[in-house]
C-alpha cells in the first residue's frame, strides 16, 4: 500500500511538472509572441491629456484610440492621407464643421460602447485649463465639439485652415467618460486611472511594476482585428547605454532610438538585431535671448547673423552624428513635410562673419583675442543641460568656432530642471535647446517662434511681424502648393533674422529583434503600428511561448 | 536601568538628528535653483502646476504644512510619479534593503574572511598578494566598476542580466522558488559592485586589527599554554579584533545608501536610491524629503545598532556608559 501511494505521488508530481512545463512553453501559434521595449523613461501616468511623456504616448497608442490617425506619409494637410480608427468615416458639413461617424463595433475594455459623448467629454477635458494638458494650445482653433446621436460627433472650428482635420484627430486620444466623469479635473494628474487605465485600443493594461515595467496584453476582441503579438512589455532602464546593452544582449527586443553612432555600430554587430532608419522628430538649436527691452544689451541681428555664419554646421553634424543627423533648413525636424534642403540659409563664411562684427563696431581693441566695443567684450554664456552628452559636446565645438572669430562663449552646464527654469524666466544669454515636433509645420513653428509662443516655448521671444504674417498665410493657404511656397518663404525669413542657430535634426535609427516581421516605424510615433507587427511561429523563442 | 537611560538618551538624540536632517534637506532643496518641470514643458503649464502643488507659497508656509502632514503620517504626493510618496517608498525600500543587505553580507563576510586569512599568513606570499589585490579593488571607483561588470558579464558573456530586478516575463513578481533564484541572479552584479569594494576595505581593516591583537599578552599566554592555533585565532584574536569591525559596520550604512544611488541607476535596480536620484533631478520636493527621512533613519539606526553591539562586545564601554549616565542623573 505505501509503495502504491508512493508511485501515485510520483505520477502526480510528474503530471504537475509536465503541466508546469506546458504552461511555460505553451503558446506556439501565430498569435503568440512577446515584445520587450528597452525604455529609458518611466511615464508618470498613462492618462493621455495629463502627460506628453514620449513613453506614455507610445503606450497610449496601444490603449486609447484616436478618431483617425496620420498615415506613413505623415502628411497633415487635408484629410486624404488619414486612416480611420474610432471614426468609421467622416464628412464636411460646411467649411467649418466636421462630422465624425464612430465605428459601432468600438468598445471600452470594460464592455461599454464608445460613444460620441466620449468624444465631446474628451475635447472638454483637454481644453480645461485645470487639467493643464500640454495639448491644449494645439486645440485652440476648435470652437466646440457636440453630439448628434450616440455615434456622431460634430467638430465646429473657429476658422478655416489646411490642417483642420489634423487638429481634430491627432492631439486627442478619446477617453471613457463613464469612468472619468466622476474624477475631479484638478486630480487628473494623480488619478488612479492613470496607473490602471481602461482603454479601447488593441491592447489592454495588465500590470505596472513601479520603476520596472509596464505590461499590456492583446485584446483578442479588438474591433479592428486581433493584434499580431500578444504581449508587450516596456522595461524601464534609467540609463540609455544600459538600455542599448539589454537589446544587444538579447534581453529586450526593441530600442527605438539608438541615438549615437557608437550605439548604432554596436547594435549592427549584434547578429539577432535588424536596424531600421526613420525620420526623427527632434531638432536642436542655439537660442538667442531677445527679451531685453534695451537694444544695447539685446544681441543685434547683425551679430546673430555673424555668429551663425561662424559655425560650420555641416561639418559639426558629420563629425558628431555621422548619418544620424542633418542640418535643418530652419526650425523644423526631419519629420515635418515642409523640409526642403534648398531653403536659403546663411552660409558658413567666417570672413564675412568677421566683417559683419567689425562693421558693427566689434573689434579686438586690446589685443586679447576677444572682440570688444565700448570696453565690453563680445562674450556670452551658453546654457546646456548636463543630462545631454551630445549637446555638451556640441557646446564645446561651438565654443571653439566662436573663439575663432574673436567671440568668447562660456558654457554653463546645468540640470534640466534649472535649464527649464532659466529659459522659462528668460534668465539666459543663449541656450542649447532641443524641441520635438509633431508632423505639422503650423503647430511647432507657431508654438516656438511666434507671438503665440510668448510664455510658452518661444523662450527667446523672437518676434517679426512679417514672419508672423507669412506663417498665418501658410496655415490658411488655399492650396498645398501655395502653402509650401509660403512655408519656404517663412523659413527663409527666420533664417535671415537668425534668432537661433539651427544646428541639427536627428534621424532615428532603431534596433528590433530579427524574429519580428512586418516591422513598420511610423516616423512621428514608432509604436503607432505595433498592432500589425508579427512573429512567425517558426521564429518564436522562449519568451514568446511563455504562458502565465 | 542605566543601560535603558543611555538607550533612551541615544534614541532622543537620534530623533533630533533625523528631524534636523529632514529640515535641512527641505530648506536646501527648496532653495536650490530649478522647478519641478521638464525642459520641454511650456512655462505657462509649469506655472499652473507650480500653483497646483502649492509651490508658490512662502517657504515657511510650505514647511509648516509639511510638518503638519508629516505628523499625520502623510509624506505628500510625488510631483514626478503622480502618486503618494508613501506608496512609492513602500515599493522601493525593500529593493534597496535587498541590495544593501546582499552588499553588506558580501562586504563583511568576504572582508572578514580575507582579513583573518591574511593576518594568519602575515608577510607571506598569500598575504602580500591579497594585500595588493584588495588595495587594487579598494581603489576602483564604483561608477567605473558598474558599467565594466555590465559590459563583461552582461553584454559580452551574457552570464547575468543587464539590469533590472527580475525577469519581466517569467517572474514579474517573486511567487516561487524559481523567482527567488531569479531575484538572486539579478542581484549578483549590483551587489558585487557595491559589496566587493567595501570587502576590500574591510579586509584591510580586519587584517590590521587582528595583527594589533596578535601581540597582546593574552594571545602570547594562550600560545605558550599550547592552545591550538585555530582556537587562538578565533577565540582570542578575532573576538578582540571585532570592535573595529563593528565600528566599521555602523559606518557602512551611509556608504551603502550613497553607493546605492549610483548602482541602482546603472543596474536599473528599482530601489530608493534611484528614486531619490530622479527626485532630485526633477525637483520632486516631497519625494526628496521623504527619501532623506528614510535614509537618515536607516543611517542613525545603523549607528545606534553598532553602538549597542559595541557595548555588548566590550564590557569596558558598558561601564563607561553607566558612569556617564550616573553623572548625568546626579
Amino acid at each position: 500500500m505505501p509503495r502504491r501511494s508512493s508511485r501515485s505521488l510520483h505520477i502526480v508530481l510528474a503530471v504537475v511538472a509536465l503541466a508546469a512545463c506546458e504552461r511555460r512553453g505553451g503558446c506556439t501559434t501565430a498569435g503568440c509572441g512577446t515584445l520587450i521595449d528597452a525604455a529609458v523613461v518611466e511615464p508618470p501616468t498613462l492618462l493621455p491629456p495629463s502627460t506628453e511623456d514620449i513613453v506614455a504616448s507610445d503606450i497610449g497608442e496601444q490603449l486609447f484610440l484616436k478618431l483617425a490617425d496620420v498615415g506613413m506619409s505623415t502628411n497633415t494637410d487635408g484629410d486624404e492621407d488619414f486612416q480611420p480608427l474610432l471614426a468609421q468615416r467622416w464628412e464636411w458639413d460646411g467649411p467649418l464643421t466636421l462630422v465624425f461617424h464612430l465605428d459601432p463595433r468600438a468598445h471600452w475594455q470594460d464592455g461599454q460602447p464608445v460613444t460620441a459623448a466620449d468624444v465631446e467629454f474628451t475635447f472638454n477635458a483637454y481644453n480645461d485649463s485645470v487639467v493643464a494638458s500640454p495639448f491644449r494650445p494645439k486645440l485652440q482653433r476648435i470652437e466646440k465639439v457636440t453630439t448628434r446621436d450616440s455615434l456622431t460627433a460634430v467638430f465646429r472650428f473657429r476658422e478655416r485652415y489646411r490642417e483642420m482635420f489634423y487638429d481634430a484627430v491627432y492631439h486627442m486620444r478619446i477617453l471613457p467618460a463613464h469612468l472619468l466623469r466622476s474624477v475631479p479635473r484638478d486630480q487628473w494628474r494623480t488619478a488612479p486611472f492613470g496607473r490602471q487605465p481602461v482603454g479601447d485600443g488593441p491592447y489592454r493594461f495588465v500590470r505596472w511594476q513601479a520603476a520596472q515595467s509596464i505590461e499590456l496584453a492583446a485584446d483578442t476582441n479588438f474591433f479592428l482585428g486581433r493584434p499580431g503579438i500578444r504581449r508587450l512589455i516596456w522595461r524601464f532602464t534609467p540609463s540609455l547605454p544600459v538600455a542599448v546593452q539589454q537589446v544587444i544582449a538579447d534581453q529586450a527586443d526593441i530600442r527605438e532610438q539608438l541615438v549615437t553612432p557608437d550605439f548604432v555600430e554596436r547594435a549592427k554587430a549584434a547578429q539577432q538585431l535588424a536596424i531600421y532608419t526613420y525620420r526623427g522628430n527632434v531638432y536642436t538649436y542655439l537660442d538667442f535671448n531677445l527679451r531685453s527691452a534695451d537694444d544695447s544689451t539685446k544681441p543685434h541681428a547683425l551679430v546673430r547673423r555673424a555668429l551663425t555664419m561662424a559655425v560650420d554646421r555641416a561639418s559639426l553634424v558629420k563629425s558628431t552624428l555621422g548619418d544620424l543627423g542633418r542640418v535643418p533648413p530652419g526650425p523644423i525636424s526631419a519629420l515635418v513635410g515642409i523640409w526642403d534642403p534648398d531653403v536659403r540659409q546663411l552660409p558658413y563664411d567666417t570672413a564675412q562673419a568677421a566683417r559683419l562684427l567689425s562693421l558693427h563696431g566689434w573689434r579686438d581693441h586690446d589685443g586679447d583675442g576677444i572682440r570688444d566695443k565700448d570696453g565690453q567684450p563680445l562674450a556670452f554664456h551658453m546654457l546646456v543641460p548636463s543630462s545631454s552628452g551630445l549637446r555638451k559636446q556640441y557646446a564645446r565645438l561651438l565654443q571653439e568656432q566662436f573663439r575663432a572669430i574673436g567671440v568668447r562663449a562660456e558654457i554653463d552646464e546645468l540640470e534640466g530642471s534649472v535649464v527649464a527654469q532659466r529659459t522659462g524666466s528668460g534668465n539666459f544669454d543663449t541656450a542649447l535647446l532641443s524641441r520635438s515636433n509633431d508632423p505639422s509645420p503650423g503647430s511647432g513653428i507657431t508654438q516656438s517662434w511666434t507671438l503665440a509662443g510668448f510664455g510658452g516655448s518661444n523662450f527667446g521671444r523672437y518676434y517679426n511681424p512679417e514672419f508672423e504674417r507669412i506663417v498665418q498665410l501658410a496655415i490658411s493657404a488655399p492650396t498645398r502648393e501655395r502653402a509650401r511656397t509660403l512655408w519656404r518663404s517663412a523659413l527663409e525669413t527666420i533664417n535671415a533674422d537668425a534668432p537661433a542657430i539651427f544646428l541639427y535634426a536627428l534621424s532615428n535609427i532603431g534596433a528590433v529583434h530579427k524574429r519580428v516581421d512586418n516591422v513598420q516605424f511610423r516616423p512621428d510615433s514608432w509604436a503607432a503600428l505595433l498592432r500589425t507587427w508579427r512573429i512567425p511561429p517558426d521564429r518564436l523563442i522562449d519568451r514568446d511561448r511563455v504562458e502565465r | 536601568m542605566t543601560g535603558s537611560a543611555w538607550l533612551l538618551r541615544r534614541l532622543a538624540a537620534s530623533l533630533a538628528i533625523i528631524f534636523a536632517v529632514v529640515t535641512f534637506i527641505f530648506i536646501l532643496i527648496h532653495l536650490a535653483p530649478g522647478k519641478p518641470c521638464s525642459e520641454n514643458l511650456e512655462p505657462r503649464i509649469c506655472d499652473l502646476l507650480t500653483h497646483q502643488f502649492g509651490l508658490d507659497q512662502p517657504l515657511a508656509v510650505q514647511y509648516g504644512r509639511y510638518l503638519v502632514e508629516l505628523a499625520h503620517g502623510n509624506l505628500g504626493m510625488s510631483f514626478s510619479l503622480r502618486r503618494p510618496v508613501l506608496d512609492a517608498l513602500v515599493e522601493t525600500v525593500p529593493f534597496t534593503l535587498q541590495l544593501a543587505g546582499a552588499a553588506l553580507a558580501l562586504d563583511f563576510l568576504l572582508g572578514l574572511g580575507l582579513g583573518i586569512y591574511q593576518a594568519v599568513r602575515v608577510n607571506r606570499l598569500p598575504d602580500v598578494a591579497l594585500g595588493n589585490a584588495t588595495l587594487f579593488v579598494y581603489s576602483l571607483p564604483t561608477f567605473w566598476l558598474a558599467p565594466i561588470l555590465l559590459l563583461i558579464f552582461g553584454e559580452k558573456l551574457r552570464w547575468f542580466p543587464v539590469g533590472g530586478a527580475s525577469d519581466p516575463i517569467f517572474c514579474p513578481a517573486v511567487t516561487s522558488l524559481f523567482c527567488v533564484a531569479d531575484r538572486l541572479w539579478h542581484l549578483v552584479l549590483p551587489a558585487t559592485t557595491l559589496g566587493v569594494v567595501g570587502a576590500a576595505g574591510t579586509a584591510r581593516f580586519q587584517r590590521a586589527a587582528m595583527l594589533e591583537v596578535a601581540n597582546q599578552d593574552y594571545v602570547r599566554t594562550a600560545r605558550a599554554k599550547g592552545v591550538p592555533e585555530r582556537q587562538i585565532v578565533l577565540r582570542h584574536q578575532l573576538r578582540n579584533a571585532l570592535l573595529s569591525f563593528i565600528t566599521r559596520f555602523g559606518l557602512a550604512f551611509p556608504f551603502l545608501l550613497t553607493g546605492a544611488v549610483l548602482v541602482e541607476t546603472v543596474f536599473a535596480w528599482p530601489g530608493m536610491g534611484r528614486l531619490a536620484f530622479n527626485a532630485i533631478l526633477t525637483r520632486d520636493y516631497p519625494l526628496v524629503t521623504a527619501s532623506a527621512l528614510i535614509a537618515s533613519t536607516v543611517v542613525v539606526a545603523g549607528n545606534l545598532l553598532a553602538d549597542i553591539l559595541l557595548g555588548v562586545a566590550d564590557p569596558r564601554l558598558r561601564v563607561q556608559a553607566a558612569a556617564e549616565a550616573d553623572i548625568a542623573t546626579a
